[in-house]
């Protein structure tokens, strides 16, 4: 599951570090993803949901980019209104889903056999619960990663994918450049939502169902995972920052699963998980501050000594 | 060829911040013209090259570059032709990226390939040998992060970005006014060789006069949002920093009359 937020993080990263805006539509991308995708997966073919996912996120991520830039909405609004939007299409679309497939509404849809990971396990003859099935999951997932974070490296290291860049870093100079700021930004926030939703459609496939839920607290952990990853591998580059973003990710779902595992907080523990992962957040963000005024308390001393 | 016909512009009109910024301005700079701007804090300098560039439209007026109406053209598209130091060393770089990367950027302005790699070992040559003719000792850096430079070293790499791919009008404004003043020398000597090499129009602003007086072709003094008077050729070679200063002072005296009789 880890992996899977990895693709989000990834996501996120990109709007949040390289593009520097806050974009609040990751949780309705996450969902579009997973209940779009989800539903393709199911009714056509799960390797369909795939270029699904990503198309729909990118759509979202157009339409948050042109509210930012040819409307000038401010970017958190933006990003509020598209998730809104897209809240509601995602309910339309399960409801309609389950009718057509089920004959009943409801919110949940389970893949039965036909989800990736799933359709894996069975051509290597495994059972689902077994677990060398464990295995054959994370790597597929690893793969995935592993091809995302090349493509991106790649893609950011060609003409356009520097502008978005520099558009994130300095908008001013990039227009001085004659390049379009509106269309870059554009790109890059499609880009990065496509991320999320192919996660939200790798969460479903993972999880053998879809439902309206799977978003919840999406955006949270995405942004989590970049802060932690960035504030443990420091340093500018796409690179580093796209492996800092995976590394973020799988140590959030480290945390959260041994606070769930040990009952940290006795029987409720995974109600408590949020405060918890809150206050070590808080703590990793505020460690520079932190040193800083134990340094000064250590040179303080040295005077008063002298 | 750059025309600037009759361009007005008012901030804030009719409200009590209104601030008219431009006033009926009129300047053509010719292909081989380099032009200095000199004129009080707030005479409407930065706003002129701001007009320039399309970073507000004028409310009258027209600007015509090379025979086209650019009067409401968007600002990235007229960017093509145009480059730009800003008074702010940090506004003209990317600071969290590298030398080469932010040269590579501006090296997009000409026509390249959106989907090729931005560096390849061809063009990093290139950026090199081009960093080398500044001196400045930037060559032996490309991978450093533009934010860690100096701020003279920044306003080098952005001078550097604007003259690479030629542009067809360059706007300085007040480029050398961070710098220390033996960097600053060397950058104005950078600059008039890079312009007289590649025989841009130029126009610059500066708050130097001897330095107006001795760079380029023309010297233009504005004024409360008009130009004042402008000098060339022989006169402007005659004339000292007293000269001029007393000049601005009967001007100023005279528009002060003027005021005085129309109230009156
Ligand atoms: N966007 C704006 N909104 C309102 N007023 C503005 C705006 N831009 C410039 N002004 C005003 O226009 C006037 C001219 O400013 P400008 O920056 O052009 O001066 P300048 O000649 O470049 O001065 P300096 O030598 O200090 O750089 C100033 O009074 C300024 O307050
Ligand atoms: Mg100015």
């Amino acid at each position: 599951m880890g992996l899977v937020y990895a693709i989000l993080a990834m996501g996120i990263f990109i709007s949040l570090r390289v593009l520097n805006i806050p974009d609040l539509t990751t949780e309705g991308s996450f969902g579009v993803g997973a209940i779009f995708g989800g539903i393709v997966g199911v009714s056509v073919h799960p390797f369909v949901s795939i270029p699904i996912a990503l198309l729909s996120g990118a759509c979202a991520g157009f339409i948050t980019g042109f509210l930012q830039t040819k409307l000038r909405v401010h970017p958190v609004l933006a990003g509020i209104i598209t998730m809104n939007m897209l809240y509601s299409v995602n309910l339309l679309l399960i409801h309609v889903a389950t009718e057509r497939l089920k004959g009943l509404k409801n919110t949940n849809l389970p893949f039965g056999k036909s989800a990736i990971f799933r359709m894996a396990l069975d051509k290597l003859g495994l059972s689902s619960s077994s677990m060398s099935a464990v295995y054959v999951k994370s790597a597929i997932l690893l793969a995935f990663v592993a091809i995302i974070l090349l493509l991106l490296v790649l893609f950011f290291s060609t003409n356009t994918g520097l502008a978005i860049r520099a558009t994130g870093n300095n908008a001013d100079m990039v227009r001085a450049f004659s390049i379009n700021v509106d269309r870059t930004k554009i790109l890059g926030l499609c880009i990065s939502n496509a991320l999320v939703a192919l996660s939200g459609t790798m969460c479903a496939q993972l999880s053998g169902y879809t439902d309206l839920n799977l978003n919840n607290g999406t955006l949270i952990r995405g942004l989590a995972a970049v802060i932690l990853g960035c504030a443990i591998i420091r340093g500018g580059g796409i690179l580093r920052g796209l492996i800092a973003s995976v590394f973020g990710a799988l140590i959030y779902q480290l945390l959260v699963a041994v606070v769930v595992r040990y009952q940290i907080f006795g029987a409720n523990s995974s109600d408590m998980k949020s405060i918890t992962l809150a206050t070590v957040m808080a703590l990793v963000l505020a460690a520079p501050a932190i040193r800083e005024s134990f340094i000064r308390k250590k040179g303080g001393k040295d005077h008063a000594g002298n | 060829m750059l025309e600037i016909n009759g361009i007005c512009k008012t901030f804030a009109p009719g409200t009590v911040n209104q601030k008219v910024a431009l006033q009926n301005l009129s300047l053509t700079v010719k292909d081989d013209d380099f032009i200095t701007v000199i004129g009080s804090n707030g005479a409407g300098k930065s706003t002129l090259f701001n007009a320039i560039c399309g970073t507000f439209f004028p409310d009258s007026g027209s600007v015509v570059l090379d025979g086209k109406d650019i009067t409401y053209e968007k600002e990235h598209r007229r960017a093509r032709k145009i480059g730009r130091v800003f008074q702010d060393p940090m506004r003209g770089t990317a600071p969290d990226m590298t030398i080469e990367e932010n040269l590579a950027l501006a090296y997009t302005r000409s026509r390249v390939n959106p989907f090729a790699p931005a560096l390849n070992t061809k063009n990093r040559a290139l950026f090199r040998e081009y960093a080398a003719r500044f001196d400045m000792g930037l060559e032996d850096r490309m991978k450093t992060r533009v934010g860690l430079l100096s701020g003279g070293q920044r306003q080098v790499v952005t001078l550097l970005m604007c003259t690479m791919v030629t542009p067809r009008l360059l706007l300085l404004d007040e480029h050398t006014a961070a710098l220390d003043p033996a960097t600053a020398q060397k950058i104005m000597e950078i600059t008039k060789q890079v312009v007289a090499e590649n025989s841009i129009p130029t126009l610059m602003i500066t708050h130097n006069i001897s330095q107006a007086l001795t760079t380029g072709t023309r010297t233009v003094m504005m004024d409360s949002g008009s130009i004042m008077f402008e000098t060339g050729g022989e006169d402007r070679a005659r004339m000292s920093v007293e000269d001029l200063l007393a000049k601005y002072k009967e001007n100023k005296r005279e528009t002060l009359e003027d005021d005085r009789i129309l109230l009156s």
